[in-house]
């Protein structure tokens, strides 16, 4: 059985999977995305604090800001879980490192296009540029504007549909099929003497659904772009809407499945537990891989002309979806760390805190799926609510603790003063935050206004000091990589 | 409704929680027995169970069903960059109402507030489509119709209201 702590020895041939694949590389997207990540919670605490009227911001700045936010958050997250699946990917098979640099510069490409579009174009269209917004924008921004925010997508979508080729090359090429690296001799129970690890099948995984999104994604894309030169050619606003929600949640959605094996790969070192691939692990994969393409609909379940039946779909998918979390990997994190006597540095702490914060974030996730409460929860505070949940204390806390546990250094130690000040700091500031928003969707505040009524005020100060201590805590956690840079990992 | 989702939503959200704390806990303590995964699979089978009694409970009247025309009272409503135009602005409390919703541009969201800032129900409003919503209103007011779907620079003042009268004896 393959086990997710067996690294290749070290002094490996250049053909060979790395213990420290790409490290250099990888270190490099790390501090990019930290970096990143910090800039784009600062942008939320701006956003909080000009809804409690703290402080004065023009709305059309405003949604600026807040096109920028989801945007950056979403593809740093897509960033940081390609890094650490790129690494630890990296222990398996041998991937070229000049295909992740080629990934990289696309993204930061991608970066500059759509900060230009922004801060220089004006576009204030929000991350999912929903058709034929990016067109009609009342005069705040040009064409060229929208134009290149859409074209710094493609270039971001390129870079990862390179990734995924390389990774599924490099896939089929070690292990004969995508299939057999999904788990599928396990799952009908044939006999396979190098079984993928947990890694692989969440690599085959990804491959799979994220560059179906991609593909689907660059069609609407391409369509809104010629839109935009050519007026006259006209979508079907419904079947954009179809696209882009497909796109946009597979996409985030693929950036926790990947960062996910920093979980499978780094908690072993601390229980002594290889993480290994078994039947039900397989099944759950496999289930994810249909779930997470089938569940979009629950985007647009207030959307009452679309077919019936999608819709319930979309209500049964999002809450079954919830199964293969919790009850395997939720559950096989409690067996891994119960009697373990691992020891809580800040790295484990923060991976054990990324696969709670996924899990609980997905019962309100799970909740706002029935169409019945969509009715009154669609597009309120509830959703910021309940996604960034599980991506503030689910994928960035996967990617703190990955990066967290680069620089620990060869031993592993109990957790020093600052870093437990720095972990309490970010999960007070994020379980608060997060609790505010929900407390305000259930106070039926809508999302995504940039100027809030009297009665609302209160939920936004304190929305906004539950965001400075995020801040806080994603700063001492970015400082404290870069400054510890020069350590090898463990 | 809106309480009562927030209150089971973090009933569960802070027993799971607790399960983490517990299991954190737990690594100094004894390690997983031989029942583990029997219990893991109860868990399924009572996730499974569970899943299949909320969906048929939630699912078996249908959420977007409308009122027949016959009985119920017809409301065009017009959506556009930055406005709502509600072709009716006094509607009877008690009777069924077919919000028929359409939009000039891009796409909006249709949500009803009550006097108190309650969302009742919404809608989107797609371009090329017409979307139908029905509600009853129950108390006569002041209501207000608020857009939920991001539509660019003045979202937020694309605010009209309509007035809910008792209903004739």
């Amino acid at each position: 059985m393959s086990t997710a702590s067996e690294p290749a020895a070290a002094g490996h041939a250049a053909t060979e999977p790395s213990a420290a694949p790409q490290a250099g590389a990888v270190k490099l997207t790390m501090i990019l995305s930290g970096a990143v990540f910090a800039l784009m919670m600062v942008f939320g605490l701006i956003m909080r604090a000009a809804q409690g009227q703290w402080i004065e911001l023009d709305p059309a700045l405003f949604y600026q800001i807040l096109t920028a936010h989801g945007a950056g958050m979403v593809g740093t997250a897509a960033l940081s879980g390609a890094a650490i699946l790129w690494y630890f990917s990296g222990r398996h098979v041998v991937l070229t490192a000049g295909i992740y640099w080629a990934f990289l510069g696309l993204f930061l490409l991608g970066v500059v296009l759509i900060l230009g579009a922004i801060f220089v174009g004006g576009y204030g269209g929000a991350w999912t540029f929903l058709f034929p917004l990016p067109a009609l924008s009342g005069g705040a921004w040009e064409a060229g504007a929208a134009a290149a925010f859409m074209l710094g997508y493609v270039s971001i979508g390129v870079g990862f549909l390179l990734y995924y080729l390389e990774l599924g090359r490099q896939i089929h090429a070690r292990y004969g099929s995508l299939a057999r690296a999904l788990g599928w001799n396990l799952i009908l129970g044939r006999e396979d003497k190098n079984p993928p690890p947990p890694t692989i099948v969440a690599a085959a995984a990804v491959t799979i659904f994220n560059s179906i999104g991609i593909i689907l994604g660059a069609a609407v894309l391409v369509a809104s772009l010629v839109h935009l030169l050519v007026p006259g050619f006209e979508v079907d606003a419904l079947l954009a809407k179809n696209l882009i929600y497909f796109f946009g949640h597979v996409f985030i959605n693929a950036s926790i499945y990947m960062a996910v094996t920093a979980v499978y790969e780094i908690l072993p070192e601390y229980t002594g537990r290889p993480w290994k691939s078994n039947r039900l692990f397989a099944i759950a994969w496999n289930a994810v891989l249909i779930f997470v393409m089938a569940v979009y609909w629950h985007h647009l379940l207030q959307d009452v002309v679309m077919p019936p039946w999608m819709l319930v779909v979309g209500q049964l998918v999002s809450y079954f979806s919830g199964i293969p979390l919790i009850a395997v990997t939720a559950f096989s994190t409690f067996l891994y760390v119960r009697g373990s006597k691992m020891t809580w540095d800040l790295a484990s702490s923060l991976l054990v805190l990324s696969v709670a914060g996924w899990s609980v974030g997905s019962i309100p996730a799970s909740i706002d799926g029935m169409i019945s409460v969509n009715k009154v929860m669609h597009n309120t505070m509830w959703v910021p609510g309940h996604f960034h949940t599980y991506l503030l204390l689910g994928e960035v806390a996967m990617a703190f603790g990955f990066m967290a546990w680069l620089v620990r250094g060869k031993t592993i130690s109990q957790m020093g003063g600052l870093d437990r000040a720095a972990f309490a700091t970010y999960l007070a500031g994020a379980a608060g935050f997060v609790t505010v928003f929900l407390f305000s969707g259930a106070a039926s505040i809508p999302r995504r206004w940039a100027v809030h009524y009297e009665e609302w005020l209160t939920h936004d100060r304190i929305g906004t000091l539950f965001s400075v201590l995020v801040v806080l805590g994603t700063l001492i956690f970015v400082l404290r990589f870069v400054a510890r840079l020069g350590r090898s990992e463990g | 409704m809106q309480p009562v989702v927030l209150l089971i939503s973090l009933i569960l959200m802070a027993a799971l929680t607790a399960a983490f704390w517990l299991a954190a806990r737990a690594s100094r303590g004894e390690a997983p027995g031989p029942k583990a995964n029997s219990k893991r699979t109860g868990l399924i089978w009572a996730m499974t169970i569970a899943g299949v009694i909320i969906s048929v409970g939630s699912l078996r009247q249908w959420p977007h069903a409308l009122a027949s025309t016959g009985d119920a009272l017809e409301v065009h409503v017009s959506g556009g960059q930055w406005w709502w135009d509600i072709d009716t602005t006094e509607i009877p409390a008690g009777t069924p109402v077919n919000f028929n919703v359409t939009t000039e541009d891009v796409t909006h969201g249709m949500g009803i507030y009550d006097s108190g800032l309650t969302l009742l129900t919404q809608v989107q409003a797609i371009p090329g489509y017409t979307t139908k919503l029905t509600y009853t209103f129950t108390e006569p007011g002041t209501y207000q119709v608020l857009c939920m779907e991001f539509c660019g620079v003045a979202h937020h003042d694309m605010v009209n209201e309509f007035e809910v009268v008792a209903a004739e004896e």
